[in-house]
């Protein structure tokens, strides 16, 4: 049973007394694994750092199964980091990395080879013990950084975008590999990325961030098709915003409207390309094709409104558009904004 | 056939270009034969190949033997190597601790301990030779400020074989820090990061790490100071006791006040041979700990 518990934590850095993250409180529930998701300075790594003991909060508080880690130091703390760049001790071979903070808990030679070869097992690189670190590939390198985390028992994971100096393919598969060995240990997990593909398709829960503080905090599903706020809307995944007017419960923007059964006023409709049909119009067209993609399994349309705002569609048959062309829009599912936050879903 | 026919200039050009990289070489290295590796062998030919009362010249290595079994001149090597010893110590002892806290240090003060470290290296040895002795020497500061306080008089290093100890510790303090602290921009914040998480305090930190990620820059810094401190002359000349000395003032007054140059040269030529030894050392640990 491991619960890591942030409340109330925020982190003011003395130079340009910049407030990195303001405010951010969070439950992470035993054997779960979230994603702090967010754009580059919006306080995730900064909070995963704090939780690894690398960084001091200006205020708030932090547990791990109820104890208290606020100001314990990195050294002491029962998590353990898999960093970005793997760090991992070029001086030492793959046992040598794995054994160093067993033979610092003194633990017996037996138990730490016993140990050592487990987990080189599990993360798929058994017989590697004597390699240097130098000889291994990136990949084998970022599954060495995660032995030596799992190798200690932490209660907390940290992973600091374990996968961002890796290329696609090889991305790809080790997030599933760690998935893997994350459900089959059930370790509760924080894991700081600014892929969306990443958060979606590990995370139980993601946290998006913006400056500092939660955007929104759900399930992968729930966070893409029910966003809580423009901000998270257009973050994740592609998502048309078109910002317009409200008035008579008709949403209205350069030629282009829609019923809108809210209160008059300015709002943001959000629709995503998947959610919008397109029809080919000779006349009281709602916008014009600017260009067509075809992706082989699907087409995307890029469409200029009459202001030259411009809209993405996703088409099954790409061949029946064409640039130039007008064309009416059908939004099969909206949300509308106002105020930084959703004032209709349908 | 045409693109091979055209690709021939090209394929030529390197062996147009290898007379003048080694035009550009032969200068520097006909300077090192000149100054540096002439010198050496003739001060070796000097000490064994000898004029013999005849008139003639012989094969003789009677000024080593003379050297290895004279009594003065074993405690003059025996010192030469102690002082060597002692400031290669002091130096990992002083140096490591203030490159530890440069590189870690975030601190606006850690840029004027800098200046402080790298100061000495503006400072020519003899005005540092007489600030030592302004300070430390008989009636110096630290005797007046220990006087007007009531405290008894401190025992001088001076023309003890503390002097030119600490004289050559200080006057080292730049390059070896600055060395130091290279090596120590190896050592990325993350590698001390990911000690840390796994359980590593701060002396497990230091041996299990940093150490041995800068052992080439230890290595390089220890051997630059051992082979300017074996040969040093002007601190140990103007700080040490007048015996046992150090090899460098050792080799001057056996060729200006007692007119040996013979028994000087040789002298000079062990004196190298210790050097050389620690260049090999050094080069040696360094190719070592290169290999993969």
């Amino acid at each position: 049973m491991s619960v890591l518990k942030i409340k109330d934590v925020s982190k003011i850095f003395p130079n340009g007394n910049v407030r990195a993250v303001d405010s951010f409180s969070l439950e992470v529930a035993d054997g779960e694994l979230v994603c702090l998701l967010g754009p580059s300075g919006s306080g995730k790594s900064t909070l995963l750092r704090m939780v690894g003991g690398f960084e001091r909060p200006t205020s708030g508080e932090m547990t791990i199964d109820g104890e208290d880690i606020t100001h314990v130091p990195p050294e002491k703390r029962p998590t353990g980091m898999v960093f970005q760049s793997h760090a991992l001790w070029t001086h030492m071979n793959v046992f040598k990395n794995l054994a160093f903070g067993l033979k610092l808990r003194k633990v017996a030679p037996d138990e730490i080879k016993r140990r050592v070869e487990a987990v080189l097992d599990l993360v798929g690189l058994a017989g590697y013990g004597t390699r240097h670190v130098a000889q291994l590939s990136g990949g084998q390198q970022q599954r060495v950084a995660l032995a030596r985390s799992l190798v200690l028992e932490p209660k907390i994971l940290l992973l600091d975008e374990p996968f961002a100096s890796l290329d696609q393919h090889l991305r790809e598969r080790l997030r599933e590999e760690v998935r893997d060995i994350q459900q089959r240990l059930k370790i509760t997990t924080l894991f700081v990325t600014h892929g969306q593909d990443e958060a979606l398709s590990m995370a139980d829960r993601i946290v998006v961030m913006r400056d500092g503080k939660t955007e929104q905090i759900d399930r992968p599903d729930v966070v893409y098709r029910e966003p809580q706020t423009p901000f998270v809307a257009g973050f994740i995944g592609t998502m048309n915003l078109i910002e317009g007017n409200v008035a008579n419960g008709i949403f209205s923007k350069a030629g282009y409207s829609t019923p809108l059964p809210v209160s008059d006023g300015p709002a943001i409709l959000a629709v995503r390309p998947e959610a919008l049909d397109l029809a080919v119009a000779s006349e009281g067209s709602q916008g014009k094709v600017h260009r067509v993609t075809d992706y082989g399994t699907h087409g995307l349309v890029d469409l200029e409104l009459n202001d030259a705002t411009r809209v993405k569609a996703m088409v099954s048959h790409p061949d029946l558009f064409r640039a130039g062309q007008g064309v009416t829009l059908a939004p099969r599912a909206i949300a509308a904004y106002r105020d930084g936050v959703v004032i209709h879903r349908a | 056939m045409t693109a091979i026919d055209a690709g021939q200039p090209v394929l030529a050009a390197p062996e147009r270009r290898r007379p003048i990289g080694l035009l550009l070489v032969a200068v520097p290295v006909l300077l090192v034969i000149w100054l540096i590796i002439w010198p050496i062998i003739s001060a070796v030919i000097q000490t064994v190949w000898v004029k013999t009362p005849e008139g003639g010249n012989s094969f003789s290595v009677e000024t080593y033997r003379f050297f290895f079994s004279d009594g003065y001149s074993l405690s003059n090597l025996s010192i030469t190597l102690w002082t060597t010893g002692v400031c290669a110590i002091l130096l990992l002892v002083v140096c490591l601790p203030i490159a530890l806290y440069l590189r870690f240090s975030d601190s606006k003060v850690a840029a004027y301990v800098q200046g402080l470290a790298i100061f000495p290296m503006f400072v020519p040895s003899i005005i540092l030779s007489f600030a030592f002795i302004r300070v430390l020497g008989p009636n110096g500061t630290v005797d007046l400020v220990f006087n007007a306080v009531g405290l008894p008089k401190i025992r001088s290093p001076y023309l003890t074989p503390w002097g030119p100890v600490i004289g050559l510790v200080w006057d080292n303090i730049p390059l070896t820090v600055l060395i130091l602290l290279s090596g120590l921009g190896n050592v990325s914040n993350q590698a001390i990061e990911a000690a840390r998480d796994v359980g590593a305090g701060k002396l497990a930190l230091l041996w299990h790490i940093i150490l041995p990620r800068i052992s080439n820059s230890v290595l390089v810094a220890i051997s630059f100071a051992v082979l300017g401190i074996f040969s040093a002359f002007t601190l140990p000349y103007v700080l040490g006791p007048a015996a046992p000395e150090m090899m460098g003032p050792f080799m001057q007054r056996t060729f200006r006040e007692l007119f040996e140059p013979q028994t000087a040269i040789t002298q000079a030529v062990i004196t190298f041979g210790f050097c050389i030894v620690f260049g090999l050392f050094y080069v040696r640990s360094v190719a070592r700990n290169q290999a993969p």
